[in-house]
């Protein structure tokens, strides 16, 4: 999720490439020795050591392939790159957002739909990589950890104060009002970084998206408007007051703080939640080691209806008709084994998606276990959204001045003049 | 006429070559060297200027996303820019602020000119001082000025509910905040255009309309504006073309929010371009921009021109 806001590091992108072309084209040919060398395209500089001791085990395991891990700064550039001068790297992992989605539609990556190794995954997650994208009904990758974008809180002020996790909207209110009353700061709010805003609009509107409406908008496409069928303004009204509302938990001069300053915030325990995902507790816990931090998904109004949403933080896919396709699955079936993968997630704080790995103890996520082993959890809205229409800013704007209307009509009118202007590629 | 061509033609091919060349290199050519010097700057901005340059606009007629397949698409994108409120809502934005930072930046810079010309005390010292925004990198100097803007000024002000609220959240007003930020830095370079225009002037004029009674403003009017024209006019040209195509203090004040309120023309090129995944619809955007800039620069030089007085 953090990654697709970074925006500093594209520059970077083309060192990048460099690095991963000359790699690629390093190790084309076949050695005579009988080793089969893979190039395993990594987009996650946090799990670049994690890879390492994989590799090395797997190639203790395997004497007869050599694993060349390419770690790329601006992977979704970088592989876009690749696949153009089809240089399509024999393995990949990539962060699955909607740019990904997109890759697999053209139809570039291996169909995993035969492979035994599917069958022990978590379905609801590869439910939400197919609804990125997909080639046909091929399935096009394979979701390996997950993270979990909910509400934060600090179990210790929850304790104090005798609250208990909100499970409908009301009691969420509830809570805040509680911790009013008690003199504690409901929320953080650091609208200084415009993205903070997006993690709880996603939440809130997962509901409203869930019968097919992204399907729908991308059929009525240039119609959308205040006559089409669905639109953001018929179906995101409460979304927009529900994220407006929380917003007024905020504590005093929200719009001037980052992402930075919240997390600090939150772990010296100067409020008691944080509208963010598993991602920021890592830097919360930098802060303060010794804080008991649980996630709870954002409710709605009937309890047990409550859905996580979650975005595959790491996928694994392979090329199409690859000559060293053999290897790479051997690879891929050694990554996605139990212990392998559990090591993996406990180290990343992610939540693997083979079915009967077991998460690490940490409280936030053993918290949100159940929605994973219920399949209860959807996936990011946004990655649904066209990267041209302007999300951010415009949520943003509309927790500054709170006239939902203006927002939801701007995203109407920006989704139909994309959808008006993007002419398909057509033939070769 | 004719008949002179016709007899140079016939005389021997080898004797007509030498002797043109002869009279090339004695009357009007330069020495080799200084074409060397040229050389390696026209083929070097050929390359990374000029062919960049014809290919975007070769891309614009184009559905090319940045990689892939792509088809010719005629005049869409152009028509499509058009129909777009968020673009057009981008120039708005883009002239606004352009033409309030130009005067801005010209008043104070002429003003502080004319002080640091004048024999005031430690004058080397202030012209130093007044030059340092130029060398300081302007994203640095942005998110000094943004941690002042939503941290410390919310804390000095705290009486005036704009700046309490942090005004770069203020969609009305944030622009303003970026107008601050340009005009400081855009003076530093602007002083020196001025100052240089200022010991241009011969000191007798002065002497002699002192002799005849005139007041400080009347010699402004009559003698430093109008001799230090050439200079005026460069300044607002170059002020205005770079205003206009503002990116780096919104980048580091608002980037371009609250909503896209302070987006302006290259922020929205280079958003929807890379990140957006409209390469080609905004290359056709910046065609436009391009056209928009030269016809507004030479516009300027012919309005400015014709007021400028010679000595």
């Amino acid at each position: 999720m953090r990654t697709t806001h970074r925006r500093w590091i594209r520059p970077l992108a083309v060192a990048a490439i460099a690095a991963t072309a000359a790699a690629a084209g390093g190790c084309a040919q076949e050695p005579a020795d009988g080793v089969t060398t893979l190039n395993f395209f990594q987009f996650k500089g946090e799990a670049l050591e994690d890879f390492n001791e994989i590799i090395a085990d797997f190639e203790a395991e395997n004497p007869d392939i050599r694993v060349v891990q390419n770690q790329v700064a601006d992977a979704d550039t970088a592989i876009r790159t690749l696949l153009v001068k089809d240089r399509v790297p024999d393995v990949i992992t990539l962060n699955a957002n909607g740019n990904f989605g997109r890759l697999a539609q053209a139809g570039v990556f291996y169909d995993f739909s035969d492979e035994p190794v599917l069958d022990t995954i978590n379905p609801a997650v590869q439910e939400i990589l197919a609804d990125l994208g997909t080639y046909g009904d091929e399935v096009n990758g394979l979701g390996y950890v997950n993270n979990a974008n909910g509400i934060i809180y600090n179990q210790d002020i929850f304790d104090e104060q005798g609250l208990e996790v909100p499970e409908t909207w009301d009691e969420l209110i509830a809570v805040c009002d509680a911790l009013m009353d008690a003199g504690i700061q409901p929320f953080y709010g650091t609208l200084a970084d415009s993205w903070t805003a997006i993690p709880s609009w996603n939440a809130l509107g997962a509901y409203p998206a869930q019968d097919g409406f992204f399907d729908k908008m991308r059929e009525q496409g240039a119609d959308v408007g205040p006559e089409s069928e669905v639109s953001f303004e018929k179906d995101f009204a409460e979304t927009m007051d529900r994220q407006y509302q929380l917003y007024s938990y905020m504590q005093e001069g929200y719009r001037g703080k980052t992402y930075d300053d919240g997390n600090a915030a939150f772990a010296r325990g100067e409020s008691a939640m944080l509208l963010q995902g598993i991602w920021a507790t890592n830097p919360i816990k930098q802060v303060n080691p010794d804080i008991r931090m649980g996630i709870f998904p954002y409710p709605t109004d009937e309890p047990g209806e409550s859905l996580l949403v979650s975005g595959v933080d790491v996928v694994f896919t392979l090329g199409k008709d690859n000559p060293k396709h053999d290897a790479a699955m051997r690879f891929i079936d050694y990554v996605f084994q139990p212990d392998v993968i559990e090591r993996f997630a406990e180290s990343q704080n992610m939540v693997p998606s083979v079915e009967g790995a077991d998460l690490s103890d940490d409280p936030a996520l053993q918290s949100v276990r159940p929605f994973f082993e219920d399949q209860r959890i959807t996936g990011f809205i946004d990655h649904q959204i066209p990267p041209a229409v302007p999300l951010i800013p415009t949520d943003q704007q509309f927790l500054f001045d709170g006239d939902a209307e203006k927002a939801l009509q701007t995203l109407d009118s920006e989704w139909a003049k994309v959808a008006a202007r993007t002419i398909p590629v057509t033939g070769e | 006429m004719a008949t002179l061509t016709e007899a140079v033609r016939s005389t021997p091919a080898g004797s007509a070559r030498k002797r043109a060349t002869r009279t090339r290199n004695d009357s009007s050519r330069a020495p080799a060297t200084y074409y060397w010097m040229v050389w390696p700057a026209v083929i070097a901005f050929a390359a990374f200027h000029t062919l960049p340059v014809v290919v975007g606009i070769f891309f614009s007629f184009t559905n090319y996303a940045g990689y892939g397949a792509w088809n010719f698409v005629g005049l869409s994108n152009y028509l499509n820019l058009f129909r777009d409120d968020r673009v057009l809502q981008a120039y708005g934005f883009s002239f606004l602020f352009a033409i309030v930072a130009t005067i801005l930046t010209n008043a104070f810079s002429l003003a502080i000119a004319l002080g640091l010309n004048a024999k005031i005390k430690a004058r080397n010292f202030w012209r130093g001082v007044y030059f340092v925004p130029y060398i300081l990198a302007i994203l640095v100097i942005g998110y000094v000025f943004q941690f002042f803007f939503s941290n410390s000024l919310p804390k000095i002000l705290s009486g005036i509910p704009l700046f309490r609220d942090n005004i770069l959240t203020s969609e009305t007003w944030a622009w303003t905040a970026i107008v601050a930020l340009a005009v400081w830095q855009a003076c530093a370079f602007a002083i020196i255009i001025y100052l240089s225009g200022l010991q241009t002037i011969p000191a007798e004029l002065y002497e002699a309309s002192s002799l005849d009674g005139a007041s400080p403003w009347r010699q402004f009017r009559s003698i430093t504006f109008p001799l230090i024209g050439a200079f005026f006019t460069i300044n607002v040209v170059l002020s205005l073309k770079g205003f206009l195509q503002v990116f780096d203090p919104i980048v580091a004040l608002t980037n371009g929010g609250p909503g896209t309120s302070t987006e302006s023309v290259t922020l929205l090129i280079f958003r929807g371009g890379f990140s957006g995944g409209e390469f080609a619809y905004q290359t056709a955007n910046a065609v436009i921009f391009f056209i928009v800039i030269t016809v507004v620069s030479l516009f300027q030089f012919r309005v400015l021109q014709r007021r400028e007085a010679d000595f």
